[in-house]
C-alpha cells in the first residue's frame, strides 16, 4: 500500500475524533499528520510533513528545482503556492501562497518547506490586522491530503 | 517695503500652513519623495484659492455710479436681501498647485509636526572643516581676479599725487604697479560629521509596498538628519543571507529570493565603521528595516555583532519592523527580550503606511 493510502485509512478511522497524531511509514518513507479534528471526508490538519533520507544529500539547487516542481504540482489548494525565500546555510526553501488569501479578516496562507535532510512540511498561517501571525488548522478533505503526499513523494524522488 | 513683497510673504505664508495642516499625509504618502531635487522638493498643494477681480456687468452700478451723494457710506455685503454672497458649491475641479519647500524647511515643519528634540552631537566630534572665501585684496595674482574698481582707483591716486593727472583730459592709465587682485582666505568652519547607515531586508518576503514604507520613511529621516548635520554621509546596505553595500538607487529596488539572516547586514555595517567611520570622529545613525522573518539560529549571531560591534559605535540604532503580507517575524520580540531598554536601540513596528509617522517619532524622538 502507498503512504497516502496508509494515511487515508488512518484518518479514516480516526472519523469523529479531535487531536490525533498520526503516524504512516511505507520504507524509508514516513508521514506525520498533526490532525486537529478527523470528519468522514477531511479533516482539519496543523501539520503535515513528509520524511525521508533522500533528501539527506540535497544541494540547494537541487531543492529550488524541486520546490519549483512542487509549486507547479500542487495547484488544487486554496491560493497557488511558489517559492518566496531559499536559504542556502541552511539548506531550506520556504514556499508559500503567492498570493495570499486576503479579506475582512485578514491574511492567510499555506508554507511548505523543503529541508535537506530531510523533510517537505505543509503548514497553514493567519494573520489578522494588527495581530502576530499565528499557525492555524488547515481544513484539507481527503483527496486533497492524499494527493498531497503523493506529492511530496514525487518531489521527493525527484532531487 | 514694496507691497508685492509683502503680498508675497503672506502667499508663502499660507502655502506652508497648508503644508504645515496636510504634512501627516505626505509623511505617510510619500507623493514628495519622487519629486525631490537637490535641496528643493516640489510639493503638489491642492485647493489653494488664489484672490482675483471679478468684473460686473457693465452699466450696473459700482463706485461711482448709480444714487447717493458724496460722503454716503457704502452699503455692506449682506444687507441687500437680494445679493448673493457666501461660499460656492461648486467643489471645484481639483487643480493643484506646485510649491517647492527647501528640505530644511520641510525638515524643521516635520521637526514641529512632531515635535522632534534637536539632537546632540555626540561628544566632540566636531570636526573643522576649511572654505574658501575671498576676501581680501593682494597686488599680485592671475588676471582673470583683477579687482578693476580698485586698480583704476589706484591709479587715479598715483596720477593725481604725482600731477600726471590733468583735469582738461582727464585719463586714467593703470601700470603694472597699480594693480590689485582680489585674493581668498581658508576660513575655518566648524562641522560634525554623521553618517547614516541604512540596512533593508531585501528576501523574498518583502515585497514592493514594504519597500516604499522604508524609503518614505527613509526620506523624513535623511531630511531631519540632514538639518541637524552639515554634510550628511549615506551609506546602504542590502541583505538576504547575504549582505552588500549598494547605491541608493539599487537599496529601493532590488529584490532577491535568498533567505533571510540579518547578521549578516549586522556584519557588513561593521566592517563598514570600521574601514571608514572612525567611532571617535562620527556621529553614527543606524537604521534597520526588516519583516523579522529571520532564519534558523541566526539571532544568537546578530545579537552578538550587534551588542559588542554595533551599540557601542552608534549614536542610535533603530530598528523597523515591516509588516508584510505573511505577517511580521519575531525578530523585534527577541531583540527587545535580549537588548530590554538599551538606551541606544529603538525598535518600531510599522504595520502599514499609516503607522511610518509615529515610527519617525519613535525613532527620532530621542534627540539623539
Amino acid at each position: 500500500m502507498s503512504l497516502s493510502s496508509l494515511l487515508l485509512d488512518e484518518l479514516r478511522a480516526c472519523a469523529g475524533q479531535s487531536g490525533k497524531s498520526l503516524f504512516v511509514r511505507d520504507g524509508q518513507r514516513s508521514v506525520r499528520c498533526e490532525a486537529v479534528h478527523c470528519e468522514r471526508f477531511a479533516a482539519t490538519v496543523d501539520e503535515l510533513v513528509l520524511e525521508t533520507p533522500e533528501l539527506a544529500a540535497a544541494t540547494i539547487a537541487q531543492l529550488e528545482a524541486a520546490s519549483r516542481d512542487l509549486a507547479s504540482r500542487v495547484n488544487y489548494l486554496l491560493e497557488p503556492v511558489a517559492p518566496i525565500e531559499s536559504d542556502a546555510a541552511g539548506c531550506t526553501v520556504q514556499m508559500r501562497s503567492n498570493p495570499p488569501q486576503k479579506d475582512d479578516n485578514g491574511w492567510r496562507y499555506y508554507e511548505l518547506v523543503l529541508r535537506r535532510g530531510g523533510s517537505v512540511a505543509l503548514a497553514r498561517y493567519e494573520r489578522q490586522p494588527g495581530q502576530p501571525r499565528v499557525r492555524v488548522p488547515a481544513a484539507l478533505t481527503h483527496e486533497v491530503i492524499g494527493r498531497l503526499v503523493n506529492d511530496f513523494e514525487l518531489t521527493a524522488a525527484s532531487v | 517695503m514694496l507691497d508685492i513683497e509683502r503680498d508675497q510673504r503672506r502667499f508663502k505664508e499660507i502655502v506652508r500652513g497648508r503644508i504645515r495642516g496636510n504634512l501627516r499625509k505626505y509623511i505617510t504618502h510619500g507623493e514628495m519623495i519622487g519629486r525631490k531635487g537637490r535641496d528643493i522638493v516640489s510639493i503638489p498643494v491642492p485647493q489653494l484659492d488664489v484672490p482675483r477681480f471679478k468684473f460686473g456687468k457693465n452699466g450696473s452700478g459700482g463706485v461711482g455710479q448709480g444714487e447717493g451723494q458724496v460722503g454716503d457710506p457704502i452699503g455692506k455685503p449682506g444687507n441687500d436681501p437680494g445679493s448673493g454672497g457666501g461660499a460656492g458649491s461648486d467643489p471645484g475641479g481639483g487643480h493643484f498647485l506646485e510649491v517647492e519647500v527647501s528640505l530644511d524647511e520641510l525638515a524643521e515643519m516635520l521637526g514641529n509636526e512632531l515635535e522632534l528634540p534637536r539632537i546632540k552631537p555626540k561628544g566632540a566630534a566636531s570636526i573643522e572643516a576649511e572654505k574658501t572665501k575671498y576676501n581680501s585684496i593682494r597686488q599680485t595674482g592671475p588676471e582673470s581676479l583683477r579687482h578693476f574698481r580698485r586698480t583704476y582707483l589706484r591709479a587715479l591716486k598715483r596720477q593725481i599725487s604725482t600731477g600726471a593727472y590733468e583735469i582738461d583730459e582727464p585719463r586714467v592709465i593703470p601700470v603694472n604697479a597699480d594693480k590689485l587682485y582680489r585674493s581668498w582666505n581658508d576660513v575655518p568652519q566648524p562641522k560634525v560629521n554623521a553618517v547614516v547607515i541604512y540596512m533593508m531586508d531585501v528576501s523574498g518576503s518583502m515585497t514592493d509596498e514594504q519597500k516604499e514604507i522604508v524609503r518614505t520613511e527613509a526620506f523624513w529621516i535623511d531630511a531631519w538628519l540632514g538639518k541637524q548635520y552639515r554634510g550628511i554621509e549615506k551609506r546602504y546596505i542590502i541583505h538576504d543571507a547575504a549582505a552588500k553595500e549598494v547605491d541608493e538607487h539599487t537599496f529601493y529596488h532590488t529584490r532577491e529570493s535568498g533567505g533571510t539572516r540579518i547578521s549578516s547586514a549586522y556584519k557588513a555595517a561593521a566592517e563598514l565603521i570600521d574601514q571608514s567611520f572612525p567611532v571617535e570622529d562620527w556621529n553614527l545613525y543606524c537604521f534597520q528595516f526588516s519583516d523579522g522573518d529571520n532564519w534558523g539560529d541566526d539571532n544568537r549571531k546578530a545579537f552578538e555583532l550587534l551588542s559588542e560591534k554595533l551599540l557601542p559605535a552608534v549614536n542610535l540604532f533603530c530598528y523597523g519592523q515591516v509588516e508584510s503580507p505573511y505577517g511580521s517575524g519575531d525578530f523585534i520580540d527577541a531583540l527587545e527580550k535580549q537588548f530590554d531598554s538599551h538606551e541606544k536601540l529603538v525598535l518600531s513596528e510599522i504595520a502599514d503606511k499609516d503607522a511610518i509617522y509615529e515610527s519617525i517619532r519613535t525613532f527620532l524622538g530621542k534627540g539623539k
